[in-house]
């Protein structure tokens, strides 16, 4: 898709407006296709990216777009499998498990927000530590709803006679229409009023006082909408890998969550997607070259992103989608995206990089 | 903007469906299906089979986790050098081994299982209850062996409802059984003080020691308390058993500092039981020792494997080779730091032995073979425990043997006092 961005510069600008609108055509087409066409462990390595890239999503709503350090994200991912798993195991209706496991994260989540949203910086990434921390005994001792430490199995989501596909091709279709569904949302919220609120409540809390916009309130909300999207990609998680256990929820994983959303992009839809890609497909490629060495192999992965894309890896990407929109401003047409998001969006996004080095 | 929105999502709903529609109709080719009739399964050819392994590598069960791949490694490894495997169907094999790390996080290992089970005939001495159970379904769909698994979780030995699995460590009711009965049959009257960790881990050892003691005269359980696996201290539950009057007492505790903060805790209240600890924390240098647990009329804790520390067995020859192996083919070079390491050179002797009676190069006839093994004494069993795979809802070592502390090591022992 590259390549065909870049021979656009001579299209005259009707060509180019045709194309804008082929790109996401193309992504929806590639999207509908992939299923089909490779192997089962191929689609299930990318079923799994999906689960992952929105429980990054999640915490890039809170971390990259509001600036609140979140390390609990992994608290609603495990909450959200849960509720999966209790639901899908006592029969109950899908539909309703999926919406379950979307409300319980975010009324618990908005709760955790309701305190710790009044605490500034550090402070509320001190309380988001407890999440992970209590969760894993929690999830322990109420073994009557979560099976104890044997965890919980629960196999939903089976291929329906009528489509004629496999297990694992529906499986990755519901993930890709769910978490599409999901990134879709999140991508108009945050281009939308909300997103510049946020990125003036992440810039500068005061000057977001001194123009009406109470802080605190949409603290709450950036923090409750990445509870609702953590217990999302726990229904997902559940739909994919069919177990959770306490240990889904341990601290550690939190963080590499945390490390998957910088190396992936701060700020950005594209880098939540990178960031899954980051958290699954590294552990494999580090057993690959050796399994006794993963941890050291991931640490050096994470040191070179860092040093040499201190954005991210969507960073990459960015230039790209930049030269499209300063070309695009000059389209008669109206436009999807106002340059003044964009320029908001990219000078939101330095600042947030250099504090990441801090704690 | 809405009307272009509109017609371009018309036209991907058309594009979508109809792709949706033409590929639907299309089949795969046959992806990692299980084998029909006598055609060899995955992983096997006429010179080597693939075993493979998804274990904890890096994070804080890296320890026993290496070990569970060290094992079986130089196991195969020392066979291999000696010319292969002689299975049961006349050929001669090597065993290759095919280790990946899941960092004890389920996902991870469910990853490392769809990435191997189509190279691999058999998975197998991987560690963790979490990380067995994530894909223990998956295999039972795609009928791929998961056995001899280091998890102390029974529904790994359940035949029916795990007929792909088999778990190879005692469980954790194995253990309470053995000190149970040893009390039963020391024929004193004995008043018993319980102190358990209060998850499945502690009320395992529990339901164990309980099942053994039921109906015997000599035995009165006094009283009864637990802990959090959260919890730093102990000290309040070790006070109020030792006014229980109790000369025994079940520790049925998971974690290190609180094992010896409990025995310097009693010592402090001049409270001195015998004294039972689960197999994963009665180490003499790291528990018992720093406990002061000579203080005590007995410390006594289950084992299976020879410990080639203890000075007993530093001139065992199973000891000796396996020491040696180790070393030459596991890529353990230093002295081995955790009982796995054991259990697993006992998984890959267990795992030969099926072999040696296999007649197809099927998965069917590898897991027939395995389940019908009985009273093999694999290498570094200690004398009184054996392989036995034929009983339902066992694992494959169901015995352990009870020993004390001397001071230095544990022996074996066969009545109290």
């Amino acid at each position: 898709m590259a390549g065909a961005r870049m021979t656009t510069a001579a299209l005259s600008d009707r060509q180019r407006s045709w194309l804008r609108r082929a790109g996401p055509l193309l992504l929806v087409v590639v999207l509908v296709v992939v299923p089909l066409v490779f192997p089962e462990s191929v689609n299930e390595t990318i079923a799994r990216i999906g689960v992952f890239a929105v429980a990054v999503l999640g915490l890039n709503v809170v971390m990259g777009y509001a600036g609140q350090v979140s390390l609990g994200q992994i608290f609603f991912l495990g909450l959200g499998a849960y509720v999966t798993a209790y639901g899908v195991s006592n029969d109950w209706n899908i539909v309703v498990v999926f919406v379950l496991a979307c409300l319980i994260p975010a009324f618990v989540g908005l709760l955790v927000a309701l305190a710790a949203a009044r605490l500034g910086g550090l402070a509320i990434a001190m309380v988001t530590v407890a999440l992970p921390i209590v969760g894993v005994p929690l999830a322990k001792r109420l073994s009557e709803f979560t099976g104890g430490s044997q965890g919980l199995s629960a196999r939903f989501g089976d291929a329906p006679e009528w489509s004629g596909l496999y297990d694992d091709q529906w499986r990755l279709y519901l993930v890709l229409a769910i978490g599409g569904a999901v990134f879709l949302l999140t991508r108009n919220l945050v281009r939308g009023k909300y997103g510049r609120v946020l990125g003036i409540v992440k810039k500068n809390e005061n000057v977001a006082s001194s123009v009406g916009i109470s802080p605190y309130r949409y603290k709450v909300l950036a923090f409750t909408l990445a509870s609702l999207i953590g217990g999302v990609s726990g229904f997902l998680y559940m739909l994919v890998i069919q177990y959770t256990s306490p240990e889904t929820m341990s601290f550690g994983h939190s963080i590499q969550l945390l490390a998957a959303m910088v190396i992936g992009g701060a700020a950005s839809i594209v880098g939540s997607v990178l960031g899954g890609a980051y958290y699954v497909l590294v552990p494999q490629l580090t057993n690959l070259v050796d399994p006794s060495l993963t941890a050291l192999l991931q640490g050096a992965v994470l040191l070179v992103v860092l040093f040499v894309l201190p954005g991210g890896l969507a960073s990459l990407a960015r230039p790209l989608g930049r030269g499209r929109r300063s070309r695009a401003r000059h389209d008669p047409a109206p436009l999807i995206t106002p340059s003044a998001t964009t320029k908001s969006g990219s000078a939101a996004d330095t600042p947030e990089t250099e504090r990441q080095g801090h704690p | 903007m809405s009307r272009h929105f509109r017609s371009r999502k018309a036209l991907v709903i058309a594009v979508a469906s109809t792709l949706a529609l033409t590929f639907a109709g299309c089949s795969r080719e046959g992806g990692g299906d299980g084998a029909t009739g006598a055609a060899a399964s995955p992983g096997i050819t006429d010179t080597t089979v693939r075993l493979g392994i998804s274990t904890p590598l890096s994070g804080s069960t890296a320890g026993p986790g290496t070990c569970t791949v060290a094992g079986v490694k130089a196991y195969f490894g020392a066979k291999n050098a000696a010319g292969g495997v002689a299975f049961g169907d006349g050929k001669t094999r090597t065993v290759e081994i095919e280790a990946l790390d899941d960092g004890y996080d389920p996902q991870r290992a469910k990853a490392n299982y769809d990435s191997l089970k189509d190279d691999v005939f058999a998975m197998t001495a991987g560690l963790g209850t979490p990380t067995n159970r994530a894909w223990r379904e998956a295999a039972i769909a795609d009928e791929v062996p998961q056995v001899l698994v280091m998890t102390g979780d029974p529904l790994f030995s359940d035949t029916q409802e795990s007929p792909w699995q088999l778990g190879f460590v005692p469980i954790y009711q194995n253990e309470g059984e053995a000190f149970g009965k040893l009390l039963v049959a020391s024929g004193a009257p004995h008043k018993v003080a319980i102190l358990s960790q209060n998850d499945d881990y502690g009320a395992g050892y529990v339901e164990g020691f309980k099942s053994a003691v039921e109906g015997a005269a000599n035995i009165e359980i006094v009283d009864e308390l637990t802990y959090e696996a959260t919890d730093t201290s102990v000290d309040a539950q070790i006070t109020q058993l030792s006014a229980s009057g109790a000369d025994v007492i079940f520790n049925a505790m998971s974690l290190v500092p609180l094992v010896v903060s409990a025995l310097q805790k009693a010592q402090q209240l001049n409270w001195l039981p015998s004294w039972f600890l689960p197999s994963n924390t009665s180490s003499p240098g790291a528990v018992v020792e720093p406990g002061g647990g000579a203080a005590f009329p007995g410390i006594y804790s289950v084992s299976f494997a020879k410990a080639p520390a203890s000075p007993a067995f530093a001139g065992d020859e199973d000891v000796q080779t396996y020491l040696a192996a180790l070393k030459e083919h596991g890529d353990y070079p230093d002295a081995p730091a955790f009982p796995h390491c054991q259990w697993s050179w006992m998984v890959g002797a267990t795992l030969e032995q099926a072999f040696t009676t296999m007649t197809e190069p099927t998965r069917d006839d590898f897991m027939r073979a395995l389940r019908s093994i009985e009273n093999f004494e694999a290498p570094l069993m200690l004398p009184g425990t054996a392989v036995t795979t034929t009983e339902s809802g066992q694992p494959a070592v169901p015995t352990v043997v009870v020993q004390k502390y001397n001071g230095k090591g544990y022996d074996t022992v066969e009545s109290l006092g």
